[in-house]
């Protein structure tokens, strides 16, 4: 055999080679992640969702059902597509799935509401489908209550007020909603905006802790260590420098389709949020060599790290709040790296601060970035005894 | 006996999945623990109490009313009140408040001139929860005040024509099927399913990318005991689904039910439902498992796809709103109608019926898997059939034996070089 190159540059290189050598690599670390970033972007790309399909069940049929229906209709996001005879045949059709929602208009509204006797009309949404739903409801429930103020409006009117005391009369106290960041309610923003630097954490973790528990495996970690002269972080972070290199790529590729691109809101512009992502590259990658160091066996170590990547997207609490969650679980959130990336966006991208408000969320990613030096000695062992267990 | 054979294929099977921890984990423990965490996340349904900050420019009566029966809805939890929005923005700013509520200065004057008063309300906006939160407390509020002040200025009527008068039509809302109007009734469902579609073809990925690696070293060849690889297919398919007929009972029954969720599902709906669902995983997961060539690689491959997955479903992002292609490429996945079809069923208490084109589409993709992992195994045979077949795969396993002892000599070298220095 011919003299074995030693040095950080030469695992480099020996690691680009390995990389590109195995097909799974190049799934995983780039084709997995771009395909995650295209699907979600494009799939929510209308934003908020329009013309939801609804229907109606107008049992009293007259002027005033019909016109709550043309103006229901008139709603961007909503859409009446059919008009159903009976209670029934309305709800199995959203259990066919065919409409989120209907209005129910029962026989004598118009009636009732001319002798002043107060009918009730009801709105039925399939909250099975929340999001579709929840939107159907705010079309739904401003038409109930314009429909009322208009019978109530001409009652006025026809008492002798005019139109500014009428409205003064029928909502005396109005809300005024300004949503901060994202005032078009755009779901896209709020989703792909975590969704992606996700992907690519998992991805992160499970290539990080399978790359180097394949040496182990394939009995290369004597060869590894030994061009790494016996020193174990040398070794790992010589091992996974080409790959931080290509999740940088990534993860510069997923901030250019968000922020430039499609022209999400980044307050404080671009730097910020690159910083954040190259942290929570190198916090995953960390926590993933911690893992791997911790546990000498390469499935449990790789389903621990498959389960942190999967949990961090539901515990980030970018769906559900974590201050929605049981108190053993918000405690639990600490200690995902996704976490602290989406409270840096949250600061940075959507509501613009001063970075100084954010500094302990970059200085939580900065720990993980050091967290493998606790027991990366443990990694060294094993590569020199180790023996594959399937 | 063609029975027997499919029997004996089962046993085997079953034996190894069994003796294997890896993909018992999968079988067994993630479909064990994994839904219950979900559950126990999503148990509180709604946030409750979001803390929001007070600025209060009236100082009036009507708008300390506003504030404090802001305070008292369980949607909102004032932790705060600020002098100016400054102030407020700063607490925002310090991750302590979510919201803020702002009262002009002239609200109770515009009030008492009988014109329409503002209340300003904003939002942070990294969860949506907040939003709906904020506005639904406020407008709670509003709408409880704004009869009282009606109810004031129509002095002189009865209580009745008074009432009539402020809402001469009522309205009534119904959250049909999901009660608590939540998040857990909503995506536990979709989890359930997605959960036994991928533990499945994680499961049977190893257990092919075992297999794989011994073919590689010459441990195995396939096709000597059984010479049909119908059989051989069917055998382990059986395997599978007894498995999963106990998986699929916890998942889907038992832990709704341990969390008091909506079930609303007929058992011979949910029968006739879940097992074309379970056959279409299950051959979906042996198709693709040809992919794999070792062990531990159907991570890398399966686990991330999960994500897009539980979106192509339609169960968050609605159907009717996606691009065309993404509807269609949703297609080919099992988990896309079970989760749509599973959904209704169980918490909108659909029938079969009303879930046909779900369950049409089951049976399709059953069909269709069954013919590719069956035209797969069937390659699969033939090359270890071929001529000659064993003679290679003797050399492969000497030359693999071959490499290990090489292995073992430079460790030994490697020692030795290193005492030296």
């Amino acid at each position: 055999m011919s003299q074995m190159k030693q040095g950080f540059w030469a695992i480099v290189r020996r690691e680009m080679l390995r990389m590109t050598s195995r097909r799974l690599y190049g799934l995983s670390m780039f084709a997995a992640p771009l395909f995650c970033f295209i699907f979600f972007t494009t799939l929510m790309n209308e934003g908020l969702p329009q013309s939801l399909p609804a229907g109606v069940v107008d049992e009293d049929n007259t002027t005033v059902s019909r016109s709550i229906l043309r103006n229901l209709d008139s709603y961007q996001q909503t859409e009446i597509i059919k008009q159903y005879a009976s209670f029934a045949e309305a709800r199995e059709a959203m259990q066919r799935n065919e409409i989120y929602g209907f209005f129910y208009i029962p026989k004598g509204t118009e009636l009732k509401a001319s002798s002043q006797q107060q009918p009730t009309i009801s709105i039925y949404t399939n909250a099975t489908y929340l999001i579709p739903s929840s939107l159907l409801y705010r079309d739904m429930k401003t038409m109930a209550v314009m429909a009322s103020a208009a019978v109530g409006r001409e009652i006025l009117i026809a008492k002798g007020a005019n139109m500014d005391q009428a409205m003064g009369f029928l909502q005396p106290i109005q809300m005024d909603m300004h949503p901060l960041g994202n005032p078009w309610l755009n779901y896209n923003v709020y989703l792909s905006n975590t969704m992606l630097p996700a992907v690519l954490a998992l991805m992160i973790l499970m290539v990080t802790c399978f790359s180097i528990h394949t040496e182990l495996k394939d009995g290369t970690a004597g060869e590894w260590l030994f061009m790494a002269d016996d020193n174990i972080l040398k070794a790992v972070s010589a091992k996974l420098f080409p790959q931080t290199m290509v999740f940088s790529l990534m993860a510069a590729i997923y901030l250019v389709l968000l922020y430039g691109y499609l022209g999400f809101p980044a307050h404080n512009g671009f730097w910020p949020m690159l910083l954040a992502a190259e942290l929570l590259i190198l916090a995953s990658q960390g926590f993933a060599v911690f893992i791997a160091s911790a546990i000498p066996s390469l499935r449990w170590s790789l389903s621990l790290c498959t389960l942190w990547g999967v949990l961090s997207i539901p515990i980030s609490g970018f769906s559900f709040p974590v201050m929605g969650m049981p108190a053993p679980l918000q405690a639990l959130s600490y200690l995902f790296p996704l976490r602290y990336y989406f409270l840096i966006y949250v600061d940075q991208a959507l509501n613009g601060i001063p970075m100084a408000y954010s500094a302990w969320f970059y200085t939580a990613l900065l720990l993980f970035c050091i967290l493998p030096l606790v027991d990366i000695s443990l990694l060294r062992k094993a590569a020199h005894e180790y023996t594959y267990l399937p | 006996m063609w029975v027997k054979d499919l029997l004996d294929v089962t046993g085997k099977e079953l034996r190894k999945t069994v003796s294997d921890v890896g993909v018992l984990v999968f079988f067994i423990i993630v479909p064990l623990l994994y839904p219950l965490l979900y559950a126990y996340l999503y148990g509180g349904e709604v946030v409750r109490e979001v803390p929001v900050v007070a600025v209060d420019d009236c100082r009036s009566t009507t708008s300390r009313e506003f504030l404090r029966k802001s305070d008292a809805t369980p949607d909102l939890k004032i932790v705060s009140y600020c002098a100016d929005m400054e102030e407020a923005r700063n607490v925002l700013h310090n991750h302590k408040a979510y919201g803020i509520i702002q009262i002009p200065s002239e609200f109770e004057s515009t009030l008492t001139d009988g014109r329409q008063a503002t209340v300003n309300l904003y939002c942070d906006m990294s969860g949506l929860l907040y939003y709906k939160a904020l506005l639904s407390g406020c407008t709670m509020v509003s709408l409880d005040m704004n009869r009282d002040i009606q109810m004031v200025r129509l002095s002189g009527m009865s209580d009745r024509e008074k009432e009539v008068m402020t809402m001469p039509i009522e309205n009534e809302y119904v959250t049909m099927f999901n009660p608590a109007n939540g998040f857990q009734a909503f995506l536990i469902p979709a989890v359930l399913i997605l959960v036994l579609q991928q533990t499945l073809v994680l499961g049977v990925a190893m257990m092919a990318g075992t297999e794989h690696e011994r073919r590689r070293k010459g441990e195995l060849i396939l096709g000597n005991e059984y010479s049909n690889p119908i059989t051989v297919l069917a055998g382990k398919a059986l395997a599978y689904l007894l498995v999963y007929g106990f998986t699929a009972t916890y998942v889907l029954c038992l832990v709704p039910w341990f969390f008091n969720m909506p079930q609303l599902w007929q058992l011979p709906t949910l029968v006739a439902f879940i097992v074309p669902f379970l056959l279409a995983s299950i051959f979906f997961a042996i198709s693709i498992s040809f992919f794999v060539k070792d062990r531990e690689s159907c991570f890398l491959l399966f686990v991330f796809i999960s994500v897009p997955l539980i979106f192509m479903s339609g169960i968050s992002w609605p159907t009717s709103n996606m691009p065309a292609f993404w509807k269609a490429f949703a297609q080919i996945f099992p988990s896309t109608h079970a989760v749509n079809g599973f959904a209704r069923i169980n918490t909108a208490g659909a029938l079969l019926q009303d879930v046909r084109y779900e369950s049409i589409a089951l049976w399709i993709q059953t069909a269709v898997y069954f013919m590719t992992s069956l035209f797969i195994y069937e390659r699969l045979y033939r090359s270890d059939k071929m001529p000659g077949a064993d003679f290679a795969n003797a050399m492969r396993s000497r030359m693999y034996k071959e490499l290990r002892e090489a292995e073992i000599d430079l460790k030994v070298i490697r020692r030795k070089l290193k005492s030296k220095l």
